[in-house]
């Protein structure tokens, strides 16, 4: 009995040993920092590696070309704005003044070459159309 | 009006859910049965009161009441009735009123198939029930109300979100919000029979057809869900593992580990620890999704406004976990095993095996949900990890626990598993080597890929060892055709043949899964008119771009000639929408689909005149196999629930009669267990403990 435990237990270890392997790995290649637009022109360290940021798009400087699968627009922070080039669908929900993510890295010339652009898109569950609809009922 | 009634009947139910819960904790303090039976009354009125809402809801919707503010802003006068329907979930207050609803229904069956249990047990299972009705009623009347009025009707709503206008979505939330208000009712069992102290196996039994059918929902609901991403969302793909995709998997994966955990409880009175962690953490992972998916706590795509609602759901979260940990941890004598594990290749070390795979999964899914919230917390910025870490994570994992699943059915209980293992494993070994060769010769040499292989291999070939085994027995016995024999086998053993054409779904699922994102095959395009260009064996041909008006949208689609790798040429009619009430364009895929690859073709875009086009073309092999999967798992999980369906012959009768419901006197037991005897080693075993359970209890 005691037998079949230890056997249970060893197969038990070897397990959580490579999935705890596994995790750390696939941290590792799968992390990627979650910034907003501001806090990755502060900071240099985020520069040189492959990061996600949070922004508007600016209304100004807007080069969308579907055919092509391009656009070109300006970032907007708080205070601050990149240039961001992105090579991809552009989505449905694109739209100057929309919130964006985007995700890629800096090159030399200071634009933020992306290769994953998501508009947030209005909740499944919550339309910002009803909150202020429900603000206005109070 | 509207307003009045959907109001009144959220008040009624918070006031008789409270009532509920005080009459079931007087039925305990003073013994009283009058107590009980008013408990249970108020549950029932509190299913009425939150039907009364649900059909003012309706009402309103269907009707389009633009008085109320959640109608003016998820429906449109031009909106087709179906999705004026479909509504009534689209938006946070109205889903939350389903779930009620599903679950106010499912809450007054339960109690009434309670009604025979004793009085404290009842009175537990009705105090948990009324607490989480209370809670969604209450939810509903304070932080997420869908009957608010707007001071001046609105002219027109708003529209539906153009991604909700498909008819799979109007299939998937439901589904899915069964699935997680199904999961309560065995919370609540297992809750009232710790605290009425039963130490039998019995009360386990009742939950299983809860656990059965909410498995059942939420895996259709689900591959729904995969499905609609797949068409509506257009890039390609079908999971993203995203938050709210997650928020789903968690409870699937311990609900899946609890339909086989369940039966080692029943048969052999083993892994009531694991059963009861698993009951619970199935229910709180369904609240623990929800408020995470709903709170805006974790950054997603479908990002949720910051709302009261997070809080509410974190506050009846932490009472619930708090519940659940009191009530396990003082009664904790009670789920003592009454056997042990008698070796790794046994069926119960399958089945643990099985579960410890599943919540290491659920584990690692969870911790990479979470991830940007731990990672906020010990680092300066958040980081999320990505795809990447669940497909080396998840993926390595799931492959494990099917290699354990192609195995399973072949394994017995008991000592003496590992021997018959050995003996029924060699046309299954001979297969798989034959199958790899054969693929490393047609030139697959993907590791992955191969391992999947195996795996099917094994898999299919255990089921036919095993059931042939079975057919051969029967047919020393019984004077039967060899197909005959076959179907009476499988029609004797629901659960035990059902489970396993739920497995043969899982391995088409996988099969489809694996060739997707192994061998896909992405390219952008841009076509000028009449211009063609090739795509993994595809000719893509652009002809010209027409608009078509249609009652709430205007669609520009492309004319696209699409000549299969066998020749076959097909037309293709990738669209954009522009709907009247949003902005926003919608992209509408178009898809030529067998059952080899699908050809998956979405229009990004269009310079001036209508050329060139922008398109995106993915080539998915095999990918159709995941939606059969999908039915196949759902059909063999539906047969595990079905009653006998041939009629029993004289001989086998006596079986069918004493192992459904009928208390079998002494004789007739010894009689089963005969004729069983033949129904191969694993199977009588299992069954006599049933039968010998069955004639313990009186009924």
């Amino acid at each position: 009995m005691t037998h079949v435990r230890m056997k249970m237990l060893v197969a038990g270890l070897v397990l959580i040993a490579s999935v705890g392997y596994l995790a750390v790995a696939g941290v590792k290649s799968g992390w990627v920092y979650y910034l907003h637009v501001d806090d990755f022109v502060q900071d240099s360290s985020y520069q040189d590696r492959r990061v996600r940021l949070f922004g508007l798009v600016a209304n100004e400087n807007i080069e969308v070309a579907p055919e092509l699968l391009t656009a070109k627009f300006d970032l907007r922070g708080e205070s601050i704005s990149i240039p961001v080039n992105y090579k991809g669908v552009v989505p449905d929900t694109f739209k100057p003044g929309g919130e964006v993510m985007v995700e890629g890295k800096l090159d030399e010339a200071g634009v933020f070459q992306a290769d994953t652009l998501m508009t947030k898109c209005a909740s499944k569950y919550q339309s910002e159309e009803h909150a202020k609809r429900l603000e206005e009922a109070q | 009006m509207n307003g009045l009634i959907g109001n009144l009947s959220l008040g009624i139910a918070v006031l008789t859910a409270a009532g509920s819960l005080f009459a079931a904790a007087a039925t305990v303090k003073f013994r009283s049965d009058r107590m009980l039976l008013w408990s249970r009354r108020l549950l029932y009125v509190l299913g009425l009161a939150i039907t009364v809402g649900s059909a003012a809801l309706m009402y309103a919707l269907v009707n389009s009441d633009f008085h109320n503010a959640y109608v003016a802003s998820y429906t449109e006068r031009a909106l087709p009735m179906g999705y004026k329907i479909a509504a009534f979930w689209a938006g946070q207050e109205g889903s939350l009123m389903l779930w009620a609803l599903l679950l106010a229904g499912m809450a007054a069956i339960a109690a009434h198939g309670f009604r025979n249990r004793t009085r404290i047990e009842q009175s537990a299972m009705l105090g948990v029930l009324a607490l989480v009705c209370g809670f969604f009623s209450a939810l509903m009347l304070f932080a997420a109300n869908p009957f608010v009025q707007l001071p001046v009707q609105a002219v027109d709503g708003r529209g539906l979100n153009p991604l909700l206008q498909d008819p799979y979505m109007i299939a998937h939330p439901p589904l899915l919000f069964v699935g997680y208000a199904g999961y309560t009712i065995p919370w609540a069992m297992l809750l009232a029979a710790l605290i009425s102290g039963r130490r039998d196996n019995q009360w386990i039994g009742s939950t299983r057809k809860w656990l059965m059918v909410s498995w059942v929902f939420l895996t259709v609901g689900i591959i729904l869900g995969a499905k609609w991403a797949y068409i509506e969302l257009g890039w390609g793909g079908y999971w993203a593992w995203d938050p709210v995709e997650n928020a789903s998997l968690l409870p699937w994966l311990t609900g899946t580990a609890l339909l086989h955990s369940v039966m080692v409880q029943q048969h052999r009175g083993m892994f009531k620890v694991w059963n009861a962690l698993l009951i619970a953490s199935t229910f709180l992972l369904c609240i623990f999704g929800t408020y995470l998916t709903r709170s805006g706590v974790v950054q997603s795509v479908h990002s949720f406004g910051e709302s009261l609602i997070g809080t509410f759901f974190l506050a009846f979260l932490c009472l619930c976990v708090l519940l659940s940990i009191v009530v396990l941890s003082k009664q904790r004598r009670l789920l003592k095993s009454e056997d042990a594990v008698q070796g790794m290749l046994t069926r119960e070390g399958a089945f643990m095996a099985l579960n410890v795979l599943l919540v290491l999964m659920t584990l690692a899914t969870l911790v990479g949900t979470i991830f940007p919230l731990i990672s906020g917390v010990v680092m300066p910025q958040p980081v999320t990890v990505g795809e990447e870490f669940y497909n080396k994570v998840v993926i390595p994992l799931s492959l494990v626990l099917l290699a354990v699943m192609s195995v399973g059915p072949l394994l017995t209980y008991g000592k003496g598993a590992a021997q018959q293992l050995i003996k029924s494993l060699i046309l299954p070994g001979i297969a798989v080597v034959v199958g790899v060769v054969a693929a490393l010769v047609l030139g697959m040499t993907n590791p992955w890929a191969l391992a999947c292989t195996a795996i099917t291999v094994v898999a299919v070939c255990s089921v036919c060892v095993g059931l042939t085994r079975t057919v051969r027995q029967r047919r020393k016995i019984e004077d039967e055709g060899p197909l005959t024999a076959t179907l009476r086998v499988i029609d004797g053993n629901h659960r035990r043949y059902g489970g396993q054409f739920v497995h043969m779904g899982v391995v088409m699922l996988m099969v489809g899964v694996a060739g997707s994102s192994l061998f896909g095959v992405e390219e952008d395009l841009t076509l000028e008119k009449g211009e063609s260009k090739i795509v993994n064996g595809y000719t893509i041909k652009f002809g010209e771009i027409h608009q078509e008006r249609h009652v709430n949208y205007l669609a520009s689609s492309a004319h696209i000639d699409l000549t299969t790798p066998g020749g076959e040429v097909k037309t293709l009619h990738p669209e954009i929408r522009r709907y009247d009430k949003t902005e926003q364009p919608s992209a509408q895929v178009a898809l030529n689909s067998t059952l080899a690859r699908d050809a998956y073709v979405t229009l990004a875009g269009w310079g001036e005149g209508g050329s060139p086009v922008a398109l995106q073309v993915f080539i998915n092999p095999l990918i159709a196999w995941i939606w059969i999967g999908g039915i196949v798992m759902t059909l063999g999980a539906i047969f595990c629930l079905l009653p006998r369906l041939i009629k029993a012959t004289a001989h086998a009768h006596a079986s069918a009669t004493t192992t459904t419901k009928h208390q079998s006197s002494p004789h007739a037991t010894a009689t089963v267990s005969l004729a069983l005897a033949g129904e191969g080693q694993c199977d009588s075993q299992t069954q006599t403990t049933k039968t010998k359970q069955y004639a313990e209890a009186p009924k």
